[in-house]
């Protein structure tokens, strides 16, 4: 039936479809183990004296109207959660949530960079729930090589696929019931996107640390950052939109055992400008020194 | 002439294109790791098909049955069928729809990987290509004897066909790019999608000069016309599609997920580019089929007269 040719153009496609396929069920995860530089520096020891970074986020103008979801391709999203909105700009008297705030850079007051420091990492892991079919919570931070406990509270299936630009990819499965994830992120990374693909309309962001100075803002807009060694910083906060999100800094002096405050404003000027803002704005307080 | 093999081809090029538009809605819904496993979809044949899975496991069955539907033909084609080069022509088919299965799957386990993904597109446009080119030549058009043609003419139709189907082609392979360069909640990149401009209008040049040039040249065969008038009808819808894609695309990031008016667009936009391809493909074979050159009719007439 078949001519000699033919026969070994079959096993041409025979044996590269076998390659092909071994290729692709041979590739395991990646797994990272470049620690980013984290812990080559000198460990950073509390001295009992640290102090804080405290403010509010503002949100400038008329914030955008959240959008409701259309859940109707996976009813149990619209049974669970009848009001699902988009939470990108998530805005109460003026306040806005979910603003990730962090120390970017700085130098302690003994004259050292906090770079050249190492950070015990808390044993305890991050928790991030898919409940709803959303993730709670929205935006959250973790320390390089600190454990993420994702649990899925859903009576749907759902994926976790977080998509780094310096850590591996991953995309995993989770079903309703299943155990809960535990993953770690071996690089500092401001932020980690995270999607559902199953449910296209869930994100997060995971900002990811070498050190553990770092606050989301609440409802009301305002955020902690506390056990800050004194010295002066400077303090980034980060809100999403757009293709990477928008960032403003600001210099921040963190006085022994006192606090420090940082507040930021986002909204119209942010959106008008539509980059990245990296322009530095001056800090609005200096507090008292020996507050505690 | 078998009726039986020519309508078994339709049919695998009709279900093919129909893969086509399954595989561009998954795409559109940003659906192509709601289930990162494959072949099988989060370790299930027939998983639960909610959310995004419906799409993503939904092209596979399209797939898998084309596959099956593919391997039908060539069983077909090798009972059936008298021409070495057509059987042969199947058994391409049936290694492009494998190597198109292990791309896809390729895609899925390595996250998307822009290349893999565009390859995947492409070769997905060049199956079509192939099934759509088997109908031709099992139809009835195709074998039953016909007149000879004599090309008049600096540029022969047949070459000028050839240079359209390859800028179709150069074009569909941006097109794929484009939509796999970002996912839906991003702005299309501005350097493909300048590429993909410039290539609609390399497009709709040479195509027009193709059909411009069959409508003087060969006015009264229809078995010239009908495609070429087809195929500039097609480029016409694409390209208001196209312009209706690129707004639709624009506003999508702003969207909370793909909505419809985005995903029908766009998924349009895909299914109507592979139609102005395959009109092409069925103008081309057909100019090669009736169009000859002066010397060469002057050497069929010797060969034949010897």
């Amino acid at each position: 039936m078949f001519t000699e040719q033919t026969r070994v153009w079959l096993v041409v496609t025979v044996v590269l479809s076998l390659l092909a396929l071994a290729s692709a069920c041979g590739k395991k995860e990646e797994t990272a183990t470049d620690t980013g530089g984290a812990a080559t520096g000198k460990t950073y020891t509390a001295k009992g004296n640290e102090g804080s970074v405290t403010g509010s986020i503002s949100f400038n103008g008329a914030p955008p109207a959240p959008k409701k979801i259309d859940t109707s391709a996976d009813p149990v999203c619209g049974q669970r959660n009848p009001n699902l909105a988009t939470e990108d700009t998530v805005v109460t008297n003026g306040k806005l949530a979910n603003a990730f705030v962090y120390i970017k850079d700085g130098t302690l007051a003994d004259g050292t960079k906090i770079g050249e420091y190492t950070f015990a990492v808390p044993g305890e892991a991050a928790a991030l729930d898919q409940n709803g079919c959303h993730y709670r919570p929205h935006v959250m931070g973790l320390m390089t090589n600190q454990k993420v406990r994702i649990t899925n509270s859903d009576p749907t299936q759902h994926n976790i696929h977080p998509t780094p630009k310096n850590n591996p990819e991953w995309n995993q499965t989770q079903p309703n019931g299943a155990p809960p994830i535990e993953k770690t992120f071996a690089r500092a990374e401001v932020l980690i996107p995270v999607k559902c693909n199953q449910h296209p309309w869930m994100k997060a962001y995971i900002g990811v640390l070498k050190h553990p100075f770092y606050g989301v803002s609440a409802e009301d807009g305002t955020y902690t950052i506390k056990g800050v060694p004194a010295g002066t910083y400077t303090v980034a906060a980060w809100r999403e939109g757009g293709a990477t999100g928008t960032e403003k800094t600001m210099s921040v002096t963190v006085p022994v055992s006192g606090s420090g405050t940082a507040d930021f404003a986002f909204g119209e000027a942010a959106t008008a400008t539509g980059r990245p803002g990296l322009e530095m704005m001056p800090a609005l307080e200096f507090p008292m020194a020996g507050r505690h | 002439m078998n009726k039986g093999v020519h309508s078994f081809a339709l049919l695998v090029a009709s279900a093919t294109f129909f893969l086509i538009i399954a595989g561009a809605l998954v795409t559109s819904h940003d659906a192509g790791l709601a289930t990162p496993d494959w072949p099988l979809s989060n370790g299930q044949v027939f998983p639960k098909m909610v959310g995004n899975l419906f799409w993503e496991h939904g092209h596979r069955l399209v797939a898998t049955s084309v596959g099956l539907l593919t391997i039908g033909l060539v069983i077909y084609l090798f009972l059936a069928e008298k021409r070495r080069w057509v059987r042969r022509l199947g058994l391409f088919a049936l290694f492009a729809v494998i190597a198109q299965g292990l791309l896809g799957g390729l895609t899925v386990k390595l996250m998307l990987p822009l290349a893999v993904s565009s390859a995947h597109a492409t070769l997905a446009q060049l199956f079509f290509c192939t099934t759509v080119s088997l109908a031709v030549f099992t139809s009835r058009g195709w074998i039953e004897s016909r007149a000879v043609i004599e090309e008049k003419g600096t540029v022969a139709v047949r070459y000028l066909c050839v240079i359209a189907l390859a800028t179709i082609f150069l074009q569909l392979i941006l097109g794929a790019t484009l939509r796999h360069a970002t996912t839906w909640d991003l702005p299309p990149d501005r350097d493909l999608l300048f590429a993909h401009i410039a290539g609609a209008t390399a497009v709709t040049v040479v195509l027009g000069m193709v059909v411009l040039t069959v409508f003087r040249r060969h006015r009264e065969e229809s078995f010239l016309t009908r495609p070429a008038a087809l195929a500039l009808g097609l480029l016409g819808i694409q390209i208001l599609l196209g312009v209706a894609a690129y707004v639709a695309r624009l506003a999508s990031p702003d969207d909370p997920q793909p909505l419809n008016p985005m995903v029908g667009i766009t998924v349009a936009h895909v299914a109507c580019g592979a139609l102005v391809f395959a009109t092409t493909i069925l103008l081309t074979l057909r100019a090669f089929r009736i169009l000859r050159s002066c010397q060469a009719s002057l050497n069929l007439a010797r060969s034949q007269a010897a």
